[in-house]
């Protein structure tokens, strides 16, 4: 079992076409697990994604797993995977949520771009420590300055440089490490790549002190220690990495590294960084949520003693059977134990344990507090909490967004249709955005997700990985009902049929229910004011599940209702008639009575788009959310690109990927991640209404 | 309260009423004093009123950080409608939040015509009618003549206000007892109205002067003043 001090979950982050899949095989070359370099040249960032899959599979070798163990100096270090397309969100906040630091690649001509800030948004809310590569340094354009400079302004990250280049472009030979004052060459060995220490070159002296002054200046702000060694002229290169090691993992600090993974410069300095600077799972503090205590929070602990509590935060269907990722938070797991999920409330027991390399996996009996492991065989779902059966906790409390577009597909024979059903299970499993269900109305399988792309990519999955053909239709947009202003209602049940009759009265008031603001939107609460029991407490549950079925679907267009609160103030009961159906109905009824008189209306989902293409077709961008009745919130320009933030209904977004590439040439790109939901304009939500009601009468 | 209410009892009616009735379209404002005085902070509060007027705003940065700019406006609409309890103002935020735009440019050196010119842009492609632009940190004093002449022509042409707010680049420039540097000096005809901002520690306050106002020359105190807790115009 591995020392938890010694051990670094660290993922790789970067922007598509930065360099990660590079540095990733980089990285496993000097670590020893892979004895020949490959390359990934040739590929355009287009499908970068499934690139690297096919890639994996012909060499045989796991450079984009879930997680890839290797040693460096003694530390073990697992490389957690990170996927980088936004639409993936759920995915890459769940594998943040693995990490204890991270490494951000940025290339040194593009510099930071909008996914980086995407993932660095991500990164600041799971409070993630991470040091900076700036990959690429031997292309034209390189400047590792202006990217240094664009971590501090766009990111507003401390970013420090903890390294000059020596020489740039085709002349890049090495960088001079401003810790230890040395220049760094990576020619040495049989293979030319390995590091050579000399003194700085002359020409470069005066720079690397200036630099270094800078270094300490911004790390001394975070460390008392290392500013009294300053005042006394005695920093040595303990003080000062211990120093930056703290304000690093504090989350105060940026150290920036730099270099080119194509050339084989700069890997072994960054993997001493991982090393020195990132935390090991004890620096880092985890928390779970106790199910059978309100969901009160508990802080968890690095300490193989202590109960058991790990998350599965992949499944992966790999060469080898089907792979369940986990992380240990607290205690350890060992082959033969029994353990709880706490989602599905089952207990299963642990069979074969392995650790991933590169391309091997190895046979554990145990894995302990901090480690990544993989199980074989176990039915779950990724997200779940495993837990020693004493405990009943919970990791994931993250809010997962509901889908906002859905697809009906259909497989064109028998054989697709078992392969999609098989597909569609895994999918639902790995990716809690992802659902599916068929619609009981037109017998369709129905698809959901959180983007066009979303959708198109895993319809190309299952043509891909499981063969399955199937046709696709028009998306359709997940709009919501929504009340504008108070109703009351007053309802009575009445059946008598025969034997024991219904009854039940209710009274009371729907209102709309005002967004606080808070992370987790509230879209239900159910008020009880009754008084004198005019309705007993034991029914009051069963108006409360009245309501609650009542919106799940709204009388305009057929789609849930959002942000209402129910209020019982009142009702009636009878001594034999009155029943928890009884109440029910009536709850139900009434609602959907109230309902009408409360202003209903149609919301639409309203995302967030950020479009990133060169200046001279800002023009055509404006212009192209303008027509989409869009709302321009901001637009940055730099020497080359400009980008421009806007909200835009989902259901204007439709196509929008085509529309932008040939609006700019195919230089422009976009992402899009849900926004917030938006009042439908009163012509469309006409429109809405009567497709809704044709659509019934058939 | 209502916004109608809110807006009658702004300081910014003393503020305009000091300026004989605000600025004006096609016409150049400019706010200015050392750094750190709270100019950013001033200008977006005289944004957020004219947004609750239901005018449009045009919002130019150089800072490179857009989300700066956002949490300034998110504060400022926060001060203005807590001191005064406005009656459901999330709901009020989202709608005034569709009438604001903030443009950011990050490149160095950036033009006048290259601002000018996606501001054209936004304007005409984006159909986004403004009423008035701020630039927030544009140098102008290091900006030449012609510059500053481009800009009245284009505010004229758009017919909307252009604010600034400005801080000399230079070190060893001299300031009035208003605030006021002398590099501004050169550019007095071009501009409208000018005011000055200045710290004062006696009455912790900073205090605003109109140096000029309605065409003329005035140096006249302001009705207003900045509150330097939470740096917005008050009386």
């Amino acid at each position: 079992m591995a020392n938890v001090h010694t051990l670094r979950n660290i993922g790789i982050s970067a922007h598509i076409d930065s360099g990660k899949t590079t540095l990733s095989e980089r990285i496993l070359y000097y670590c020893n697990k892979i004895h020949e370099i490959h390359e990934v040249r040739g590929k355009d960032g287009v499908g970068a994604t499934m690139d690297s899959m096919e890639l994996e599979r012909e060499r045989g070798i796991t450079i984009a797993s879930a997680a890839t163990n290797v040693i460096w100096r003694d530390h073990e270090i697992n490389v957690i995977d990170t996927p980088g397309h936004v639409d993936f969100t759920i995915e890459v906040e769940r594998s943040l949520r693995v990490l204890d630091g991270a490494v951000l690649v940025l290339c040194s001509v593009g510099g930071v771009q909008s996914q980086s800030l995407t993932v660095d948004r991500q990164m600041k809310r799971y409070h993630v420590p991470r040091i900076a590569f700036i990959n690429k340094c031997d292309r034209t354009g390189a400047n590792p300055y202006r990217v240094k400079n664009q971590l501090v302004e766009k990111l507003g990250l401390n970013a420090v440089l903890m390294q000059i280049p020596i020489g740039l472009e085709d002349r890049l030979e090495g960088m001079v490490d401003l810790v230890t004052m040395k220049a760094l060459y990576f020619d040495a060995g049989p293979h030319k790549d390995q590091v050579r220490e000399e003194e700085i070159p002359s020409h470069l002296l005066e720079e690397a002190k200036a630099r270094r002054e800078e270094l300490l200046d911004g790390v001394s702000l975070c460390s008392d220690e290392l500013m009294e060694a300053m005042l006394e002229e005695n920093v040595t290169v303990e003080i000062l990495n211990k120093a930056i090691r703290e304000a690093t993992i504090s989350l105060q600090l940026c150290p920036v590294f730099m270099g080119s993974a194509y050339k084989n410069k700069g890997i072994q300095p960054l993997l001493d960084a991982v090393v020195n600077y990132l935390p090991n799972p004890t620096d880092v503090v985890n928390k779970a949520l106790d199910l059978d205590n309100h969901e009160e929070e508990v802080i968890l602990h690095s300490d193989d003693d202590l109960p058991t509590v790990a998350l599965a935060f992949k499944l992966e269907d790999g060469q080898y059977g089907q792979l369940t990722y986990i992380r240990v938070y607290q205690g350890k797991i060992r082959k033969g134990d029994e353990l709880y999920n706490t989602r599905s409330r089952r207990k299963f027991r642990v069979g074969r344990l392995i650790r991933m390399h590169a391309s091997t996996m190895e046979d554990l009996t145990e894995a302990g507090s901090g480690e990544i492991a993989a199980l074989f065989g176990i039915d779950c779902a990724s997200g779940d909490t495993f837990c020693d059966p004493k405990l009943n906790y919970s990791l994931s409390s993250m809010y997962v967004p509901n889908p906002v577009i859905s697809l009906a597909v259909k497989p064109v024979d028998k054989k697709a249709s078992d392969n999609m059903a098989k597909a569609l299970n895994r999918f639902t499993k790995e990716d809690p955005t992802f659902r599916t269900f068929v619609d009981p109305e037109s017998n369709q399988t129905i698809i959901q997700g959180m983007g066009e792309l979303h959708l198109e990519v895993y319809v190309e999955r299952m043509k891909r990985e499981y063969k399955a053909e199937v046709e696709i239709g028009q998306p359709e947009v997940a709009y919501r009902e929504a009340i504008t202003a108070r109703a009351d209602f007053n309802y009575t049940h009445k059946k008598q049929t025969g034997g024991s009759g219904q009854y039940a009265r209710v009274a009371g008031y729907i209102e709309p229910l005002v967004d606080t603001g808070g992370d987790e939107p509230v879209n239900y609460e159910f008020v009880d004011e009754i008084k004198g029991g005019t309705i007993p407490s034991e029914f009051i549950p069963s108006c409360d599940k009245g309501f609650q079925t009542a919106i799940k679907k709204g009388s305009q267009v057929g789609f849930p209702i959002l942000g209402v609160r129910a209020v019982i103030n009142d009702g009636a009961w009878h001594a034999v008639d009155s029943s928890d159906m009884a109440f029910q109905t009536a709850a139900l009824s009434a609602f959907r009575e109230a309902f009408e008189r409360a202003k209903p209306v149609i919301l639409e989902p309203i995302m967030r788009v950020e479009v990133v293409a060169p200046n001279e077709f800002q023009g055509s961008v404006f212009a192209s959310i303008n027509q989409r009745r869009g709302m321009i919130v901001s637009s940055t320009e730099d020497t080359t690109s400009s980008t421009v933030v806007a909200e835009v209904p989902l259901s204007e977004m439709f196509g929008y990927s085509t529309v932008l590439r040939s609006l700019t040439q195919g230089k422009g790109e976009f992402t899009m991640e849900i926004g917030k939901y938006g009042r439908v304009p009163v012509s469309v939500s006409e429109e809405l209404k009567k497709a809704y009601q044709e659509k019934r009468k058939h | 309260m209502e916004i109608q209410e809110l807006n009658d009892l702004s300081p910014l009616r003393v503020f305009d009423e000091s300026l004989g009735g605000g600025l004006g379209r096609g016409n150049l404002g400019v706010l200015v004093s050392r750094h750190g005085v709270g100019k950013t902070a001033c200008l977006v509060h005289l944004a957020t009123d004219k947004l609750l007027h239901s005018e449009h705003v045009i919002h130019v940065s150089f800072s490179g950080n857009v989300e700066h700019v956002i949490n300034w406006y998110k504060e400022v609409f926060r001060e203005v409608s807590e001191g005064r309890s406005l009656d459901d103002a999330a709901s009020v935020y989202n709608n005034i939040l569709s009438n604001r735009v903030v443009m950011n440019f990050s490149q160095e050196n950036v033009t006048i015509d290259k601002v000018l010119s996606s501001l054209e842009t936004l304007i005409k492609h984006g159909s986004f009618k403004a009423d008035a632009i701020l630039f927030d940190g544009y140098k102008l004093t290091i900006a030449t003549e012609d510059d500053v002449r481009k800009i009245k022509a284009f505010a004229q042409e758009m017919n909307l206000e252009v604010w600034f707010s400005v801080s000399p680049v230079r070190a060893d420039v001299t300031y009035d007892k208003y605030g006021v540097p002398s590099t501004m000096l050169k550019y007095i005809d071009l501009i409208d109205v000018l005011i000055g901002l200045i710290y004062n520690e006696e009455r912790d306050k900073v205090v605003m002067t109109a140096v000029k106002a309605q065409g003329a020359m005035m140096e006249k105190p302001m009705g207003v003043s900045l509150d330097p807790k939470t740096m917005l115009i008050s009386k």
